[in-house]
């Protein structure tokens, strides 16, 4: 079969960028960590309230500038609504909903979660420059959705 | 995809070798406007890739 020389490096290119995105897909996911939000850990949602870790939740330290925020997610706010860290500290934020599904997004970070009744979300964000981070629902919830928010103080 | 002059070109010298050059002439634009939307999606992916890994 005769391949014409310009469709020959055409196909190469572009099986080339195939390539090269599986790679990076791979070295993303199994030597950076990489992993989406749910990881098909399950609640009963009607019982958020007596299931640990989320009957006790907050901002717990786990180490040398590492936390963990149990954050509960209900119409229409985050349970605890305010979380304050020092800078440089890696927090993960475990989440799940008491009722219908909520977004969990903080702008100009990597964190966005859809937290779904009956499943728990883990992101985990290092925050390096002080300031106040905002926790939003991106996900319409009912008549208070636009005023579902959290902060994040890093000092 | 040859165009039709390519194609009156050919059939008028068919021992002449003159098939090959046409077709690579013909896929001249081809080549330009593949690897130039091959570009936009690898450095669109680059973009997005960069914002990624800027915001860890």
């Amino acid at each position: 079969m005769h391949i014409h020389r310009y469709e020959k490096i055409w196909l190469m290119f572009g099986g080339g960028i195939i390539i090269a995105f599986i790679i990076a897909l791979f070295v993303n996911a199994f030597a950076m960590g990489m992993h989406p939000p749910s990881h098909m850990a399950t609640i009963d949602p009607v019982k958020v309230d007596q299931t640990a870790p989320f009957d006790k939740p907050g901002l717990r330290k786990i180490g040398e500038k590492e936390y963990e925020a149990v954050m509960v997610s209900f119409v229409f706010g985050y349970n605890p609504g305010t979380l304050e860290v020092p800078a440089g500290s890696k927090v993960t934020f475990i989440s799940t909903s008491k009722d219908v599904v909520h977004g969990f997004q903080i702008p100009e970070t990597n964190v966005n979660m859809m937290v779904v009744p009956g499943h728990i979300n883990k992101a985990t964000q290092t925050f390096n420059k002080p300031g106040e981070y905002l926790i939003l629902c991106n996900e319409y919830c009912g008549a208070g959705h636009h005023m579902m928010m959290a902060k994040v103080i890093v000092k | 995809m040859a165009d039709p002059a390519a194609r009156v070109k050919s059939s008028t010298h068919p021992k002449h070798g003159t098939t090959k050059e046409t077709e690579s002439k013909s896929l001249k634009g081809a080549f330009i406007a593949v690897m130039t939307l091959g570009a936009l999606i690898v450095l669109s992916w680059l973009g997005v890739f960069y914002l990624f890994l800027s915001r860890i």
